[in-house]
């Protein structure tokens, strides 16, 4: 187990380090000069050659990058914004919250819903219910998120004169209303990405309800109860685990258009706003930083199967 | 003694004291509905790209911190304002001025005992003529908009009360430039010295009706009214909250649902939006107002195919201004967009008033001519040019882009439409860097002289079309050179029937924006420029 824990570490390494130069590359591949930008609609510099200066960017490409990297491996230094000056590290952890806040919400739901409606479905193969369960779950697939949360927004503006946004409260100031400003968004996020987990629940219990083992707690005696909930769903839950840690980076990424929607101060925006910019070093070392979580999150699921099913073994 | 001196030859063109100010209330009073103070109105807006009135152009930052600053000039507002493009020119922080008979020197008087907010490092010290000269000095030094200092050659603290601008000529856009809302605003320097530029919220620090409490990025910024504003009795709210809402929909949800009184920093919504609202929420007081905008083709002129006048004059034939406008805006548009924006009611000469012959290269719609005119200049068969653009220009743009397209296609230009990504747009096309033709819309300035001078002046930035006319250049220079508003409109009529059938631009038709807010709100006139502060000074909320 150590020793699987300490390689995985050790091949996260490079992984991250593909990422940051894939990054820090692409950053410098999209269209448009951040310097031209900050001084001929901006006026941060009197010149280009000032602002380029300033900024560092008449250096190297290599040397730009051994320095941002270099600051966040010696010196935990992630660097600050083109644009506002400030560091990158204090935004992202005042923003971060928000975003894993919506992000485990969003995930309770959607394991709650799916699972539930998932075991429904594979317990009741081709009954009713199952139909129906299936219906939902190909309807929460073909909605977009962005379009549902559009219509929740809107349509109880319009009959009710009420929607359900609010101005953002932290959970650590008002736990009460912050669960009430979250609940709508990560139900309506919560709501479309049930639908892959009711299918991928249905379909391992399924296949977990035919195996050997099954079959002899039925001939035991047991009941459906727990046959289901104590011997099988224990097994079927492994890809459901993995999907949601596949998962991981859509709801970041989707985080934008909900916390946009919403108004919600999270990471999304923040992100989504830098790159508009071309604020290379807030892009960097956002994506860094979730690319490092998303690396870290595989790593605990993956270990979590061992939990799921005594046989793995690392 | 000096200054005595130096007033004497000094002729006072205007002395506008604070009466015009407090008259307001009385005003108001007749008008049957008498203000009451107090309350708080929440805007649902975008978040600025930063708070520095120096280091941002954009229209959101100038808005909101144009809640907590002071120009020495400003333009007239609420009840005092004639029109929203009512561009005189009222005092601020300066008392009074005065103009030098060549028209080169302005000499300001500053009012005594105004104070900054009391907020540290400057703790609600007074202003004084030294914080005139650092912020604008440091406007000519930082700001993306310092070219319209540039004949400005010195800024003189004369005594604590006084200062004094030398012009190297004479420069009739300069008042209107002093009055634009934050452009100049009047900074103080200690906090600039503590916290490096004035992005950081607790460095808004002005002498405005609102002080910054407080601002959590991505939620919400709250204003409080200013108690020592210098304007006693003003403004009526409480206060004013920006509630960040990056989502448009989002923005009219939260109007309709009664959480903003605003939909928009100056309420605006477009007109489709103001159907709807009328249909949803019948209550909602939604005002349409005629503003300053301008959209356009441009072209490089300086280039073939587009340095043949015939072939300019075709495309602008080839535009159907009127279907645009019927399909688009409900009839409700301007067809008649430039060279001078039709909202810009004391410089516009209708294309009506301009010889026919003429006026129809800019307005008319004639494709069976535009095809003549192309196979004159030698493109019988036509040709292909791009339209470099950026596709996220709200509603019409979009279509915009499509209809030029089509309407070009009718007489034989086969147009590839080129979206871009907003900043290599804004940082290249929109500055003139681009191949042929692009097309989107201009900063909706206060002065004619921008639409003028900064359009069509060789080599500027903002000459997106690469115009270089003589006789044209003579009389740009000459406008702004005139410092008698009866003469300087007698220039700019010239240019604007010299312009007629150049075709250096090919205009499309301009919309109005619809005001909404919820009834409750009294005594918001939307005034074009980019302030928020004046217009909320008149606000008050009636429930």
């Amino acid at each position: 187990m150590k020793r699987y824990v300490v390689r995985r570490v050790l091949l996260a390494v490079p992984t991250l380090f593909l990422v940051s130069v894939m990054v820090f590359a692409l950053m410098r591949f999209m269209p448009g000069d951040v310097a031209t930008r900050m001084v001929e609609g901006h006026a941060y510099a009197p010149t280009l050659a000032a602002l380029r200066h300033d900024l560092g960017l008449d250096r190297p490409v290599h040397i730009q990058y051994l320095d941002w990297i270099g600051g966040i491996v010696l010196r935990g230094d992630f660097g600050q914004s083109y644009w506002t000056r400030q560091p990158i590290l204090d935004e992202f952890g005042r923003r971060f919250p928000v975003t894993l806040e919506l992000a485990l919400l969003t995930i309770l739901v959607s394991v709650a819903l799916g699972v539930v409606i998932g075991i429904v479905s594979a317990a009741r193969q081709d009954s009713a219910s199952d139909y129906v369960g299936r219906v939902l779950a190909i309807l929460a697939l073909s909605v977009p998120y962005f379009g549902l949360a559009v219509l929740v927004v809107v349509l109880p503006s319009i009959y009710f004169k009420w929607t359900p946004v609010w101005t953002y409260v932290a959970f650590t100031v008002d736990p009460l209303e912050n669960l009430k400003i979250m609940l709508v968004p990560a139900l309506v996020f919560g709501v479309t990405r049930a639908g892959p987990v009711m299918r991928i629940m249905r379909s391992a219990l399924l296949d977990v309800l035919r195996q050997d083992y099954i079959r002899t707690a039925w001939s035991k005696g047991l009941a459906e109860r727990p046959i289901i909930l104590r011997h099988a769903l224990k097994n079927a839950m492994i890809p459901v685990i993995s999907l949601i840690g596949l998962q991981m980076p859509l709801y970041i990424g989707g985080s934008v258009i909900i916390e946009s929607i919403f108004r919600l101060p999270g990471v999304g925006l923040f992100f989504f706003e830098a790159l508009t910019r071309l604020d290379y070093p807030v892009v960097q070392s956002v994506n860094l930083i979730i690319a490092a979580m998303v690396v870290a999150l595989n790593l605990l699921i993956d270990l979590s199967y061992a939990f799921l099913d005594p046989r793995i073994r690392y | 003694m000096a200054r005595r001196a130096r007033s004497s030859s000094c002729l006072l063109l205007a002395g506008v004291l604070l009466g015009s100010l407090v008259a307001a209330g009385p005003a108001l009073a007749q008008s049957g509905a008498q203000p009451k103070r107090g309350g708080v109105i929440r805007i649902a807006e975008r978040e600025a790209p930063g708070l520095d009135p120096h280091l941002s152009i954009s229209f959101l930052t100038h808005s909101y911190v144009s809640l907590s600053y002071s120009q020495l000039v400003r333009f007239p507002n609420g009840p005092e304002q004639k029109s929203p493009t009512d561009f005189s020119i009222l005092p601020d922080l300066a008392e009074k001025w005065a103009v030098s008979k060549d028209g080169k020197v302005y000499t300001f008087s500053l009012r005594k005992g105004v104070k900054f907010h009391n907020k540290p490092p400057v703790n609600g010290r007074e202003v004084t003529a030294d914080d005139v000269k650092y912020s604008l000095e440091r406007f000519m030094a930082k700001s993306g908009f310092r070219d319209r200092f540039e004949p400005v050659t010195g800024i003189d603290v004369v005594d604590r009360y006084t200062v004094k601008i030398t012009l190297k000529e004479p420069y009739a856009p300069f008042l209107n430039h002093l009055a634009s809302p934050s452009f100049c605003a009047i900074l103080p320097r200690e906090a600039e010295e503590k916290f490096r530029d004035f992005n950081n919220p607790d460095a808004v620090i002005g002498t405005g009706p609102f002080v910054l409490k407080s601002y959590e990025k991505g939620v919400r910024m709250v204003f409080e009214r200013n108690p020592t504003y210098f304007v006693k009795g003003f403004p009526y709210l409480d206060g004013v909250t920006i509630d960040i809402t990056p989502d448009a929909a989002a923005r009219l949800a939260v109007l309709r649902a009664g959480k903003a009184e605003l939909p928009h920093v100056w309420g605006w919504i477009s007109p489709e939006e103001a159907r709807s609202l009328k249909q949803t929420s019948p209550e909602m007081s939604i005002t349409p107002y005629k503003v300053i905008g301008q959209g356009f083709i441009y072209m490089r002129t300086d280039q073939p195919p587009f340095n043949d006048v015939r072939v300019r004059r075709a495309v602008s034939l080839a535009i159907d201004r009127k279907s645009w406008n019927d399909a688009l805006l409900f009839g409700e548009g301007c067809v008649d967009a430039g060279p001078v924006p039709c909202a810009l009611t004391d410089w516009k000469l209708d294309a009506a008033k301009i010889e026919p012959a003429k006026a129809k290269y800019a307005v008319g719609y004639d494709p069976a001519e535009a095809k003549r005119l192309l196979a004159e200049a030698g493109y019988a068969k036509g040709f292909t040019m791009p339209i470099y653009h950026w596709p996220g220009y709200v509603v019409p743009w979009r279509n915009y882009y499509e209809l030029a397209a089509e309407d070009l296609g009718k007489i034989g230009i086969t147009v590839e439409l080129k979206p871009e990504e907003y900043g290599k747009y804004i940082s290249t096309t929109a500055l003139g860097k681009y191949d042929k033709a692009a097309m989107g819309p201009s900063t909706p300035f206060t002065e004619v002289d921008d639409f003028l001078f900064g359009r069509f002046y060789p080599e500027l930035p903002t000459n997106q079309s690469h115009v270089a006319d003589g006789e044209l250049t003579k009389m740009l220079v000459a406008q702004r050179r005139e410092l008698d508003p009866k003469k300087r409109r007698q220039i700019v009529d010239d240019i604007q029937r010299y312009l007629a059938d150049k075709a250096y631009y090919v205009y499309v038709p301009q919309w109005p924006q619809y005001v909404a807010h919820p009834p409750y709100v009294k005594g918001f006139r939307h005034h074009d420029g980019y302030g928020l502060g004046m217009r909320l000074l008149y606000t008050w909320l009636d429930k």
